[in-house]
């Protein structure tokens, strides 16, 4: 992934929250416009999962965890951008 | 089968398909417990030239518990990685490979070990090497030293990982046949002529990770117990392989990657407890869970349904079975949660009442080095099967026989046991490379220049 498109799905998702181990749950950063990369933001390719339309819930899979987000107004931009 | 393509799910991934699980004390090293836990089933040994190997995208495990949670204590990890050293071949060896660092060995194959105790994790070794697989005379002539070549010392453990011959055998042709077992089949009902059995893995192989290490370094004190009553004798073993939660095919590559984490995709614990035990509609989520959380299949286990359809295909045979209705007590303790003591005289290999699946050893019963009974502890030979398992273990009549009711009377003084259940089996037994008298256990895989067709007919 070019570092432009990194930057537009990163900015798109608001993720970059990180745990290591289990599961972590944290909750969404709003929109707010331009979004910029973290020092802590994610360095490898990451997979977004929404399991249910209905809900708030972004599940992101990066290296060897899993980072729960939790942002209904994410889900609802991952939805339009998907299309149906 | 013990557990080849047992669940729907796994059957359709056999690289993650873990197929039997074996825990014993070492016959030739009595300090020791040899852990092995088999992957890819059915391997017919001329499968190339893409022949096979572990899948460099799965977490292979091999987990013991001793603190009677049924959860792991310590958990010996293996990841695998090959590498092409030829990229403009298509052949699996350019020539004979005569060691394992032969230049002609296109695909060699290399793992590391890890071990996790008490939340820790410590890299035991890295880059170990894999034996090829058997190919035949031209290419992997001297197959045993070449193979022996792959087992690695670590430390005071020793370890292998890679392709052996099938050491568990199964009429598997007959027994998915509306459950008929040839030698009684005139009884059957749909009867015919008795036959002998036919192991249905014969020339078949398997690739196993097999360690050998200190029983110290696995038990609930850290010491080699002697005191076959002590409950810190005692260890639980299963396996576990794992994939990455997602996995994206690159139409660059035509690969896939994984991403996320390691989500377990098959277990095994006591042989055939997936296979037979659990309905179709629940094996992949067994598959999936962890021991400790066994409680729910329980009912399987104390009113299985195979007890029910042995007096149905054999009418009259087992008519004490038949009668029978209480939970099979039996059942529950060899397979959930071990045999307290003052079940059977002097041994126990009770973990506790958390109900889990897993090979439960007492790791202070000495190995039986002269004529040890393949029927294992039911037969009176107490270093086997329920006891741990050795190679050697026909967990296919000692539970064929379990669940027909030869059990009951150890918790049940008031059952008969039909003649039947002392007697049933399917009549196979180990046609395949013999097992080693040491490490690893298993034999000298088929090679597949050697290998020809079996028989078939269609009817």
């Amino acid at each position: 992934m070019s570092e432009t498109s990194r930057r537009r799905f990163i900015g798109v998702t608001g993720a970059g929250a990180a745990a290591v181990g289990a599961t972590a749950f944290v909750p969404g950063t709003a929109w707010a416009g331009q979004a910029h990369l973290r020092e802590d933001s994610a360095k490898s390719p990451v997979v977004a999962y929404v399991s249910d339309i209905t809900s708030d819930e972004v599940t992101l899979l990066v290296d060897e965890r899993e980072v729960v987000v939790r942002d209904r107004d994410l889900v609802t931009r991952l939805l339009n951008a998907a299309r149906g | 089968m013990s557990s080849h393509r047992e669940a729907p799910e796994i059957s359709k991934d056999p690289v993650a398909d873990n197929t039997d699980v074996y825990a014993f004390v070492s016959p030739k090293h009595p300090t020791y417990v040899t852990l092995i836990a088999n992957f890819i089933p059915l391997q017919k040994p001329d499968g190339g030239p893409n022949f096979y190997e572990f899948g460099n995208d799965v977490l292979y495990e091999i987990k013991v518990a001793n603190s009677g949670t049924g959860k792991a204590d310590v958990v010996y990890q293996f990841r695998f990685h090959t590498k092409i050293r030829n990229p403009k071949t298509f052949l699996y060896n350019t020539g004979r490979i005569d060691s394992l660092r032969d230049s002609q060995w296109n695909r060699p194959q290399f793992y590391s070990v890890t071990r996790v105790r008490n939340g820790r994790s410590t890299v035991l070794a890295t880059d170990l090497r894999c034996p090829p697989v058997n190919i035949g005379p031209r290419s992997t002539p001297n197959y045993a030293s070449l193979a022996s070549a792959a087992v690695h010392r670590v430390g005071l453990r020793s370890v292998f990982a890679g392709q052996r011959a099938e050491g568990f055998h199964v009429d598997l042709g007959s027994v998915f046949d509306l459950g008929t077992l040839r030698p009684f089949q005139h009884l059957h009902l749909i009867p015919t002529a008795d036959a002998m059995g036919v192991d249905a893995t014969r020339t078949y192989n398997v690739h196993s990770i097999a360690l050998q290490v200190p029983i110290r370094e696995i038990t609930r004190h850290g010491n080699t117990p002697t005191d076959v009553m002590d409950p810190g004798s005692v260890i639980g073993v299963w396996a576990t392989a794992s994939r990455r939660k997602s996995r994206i095919l690159d139409p660059r590559t035509g690969q896939t990657h994984g991403h996320g984490p390691w989500q377990q995709v098959s277990r095994l614990g006591n042989p055939l407890f997936n296979e037979v035990i659990v309905p179709m509609a629940s094996k992949d989520a067994w598959n999936v869970r962890y021991p400790k959380d066994d409680k729910q299949y329980a009912k399987y286990v104390n009113h299985p349904e195979l007890a029910k359809l042995l007096p149905v295909l054999y009418p009259g045979v087992f008519p004490n079975l038949a009668k029978y209705t209480k939970a099979r007590a039996d059942l529950n303790a060899i397979l959930l949660t071990g045999l307290p003591k003052g079940v059977v005289p002097g041994f126990q290999n009770y973990t506790g009442p958390v109900e889990s699946d897993m090979l439960r050893l007492n790791v202070a019963v000495p190995p039986t080095t002269t004529n040890p009974n393949p029927l294992g502890l039911v037969a009176g030979d107490p270093a086997g099967y329920p006891n741990g398992r050795r190679v050697i273990d026909d967990t296919t009549t000692v539970e064929l026989r379990a669940i027909a009711g030869l059990t009951i009377p150890l918790v049940d003084k008031t059952y008969t046991v039909d003649g039947a259940a002392k007697g049933i089996e399917d009549g196979t037994k180990n046609d395949n490379q013999p097992y080693l008298t040491s490490f690893p256990y298993l034999g000298v895989p088929n090679g597949g220049y050697q290998t020809t067709p079996g028989t078939s007919s269609a009817s």
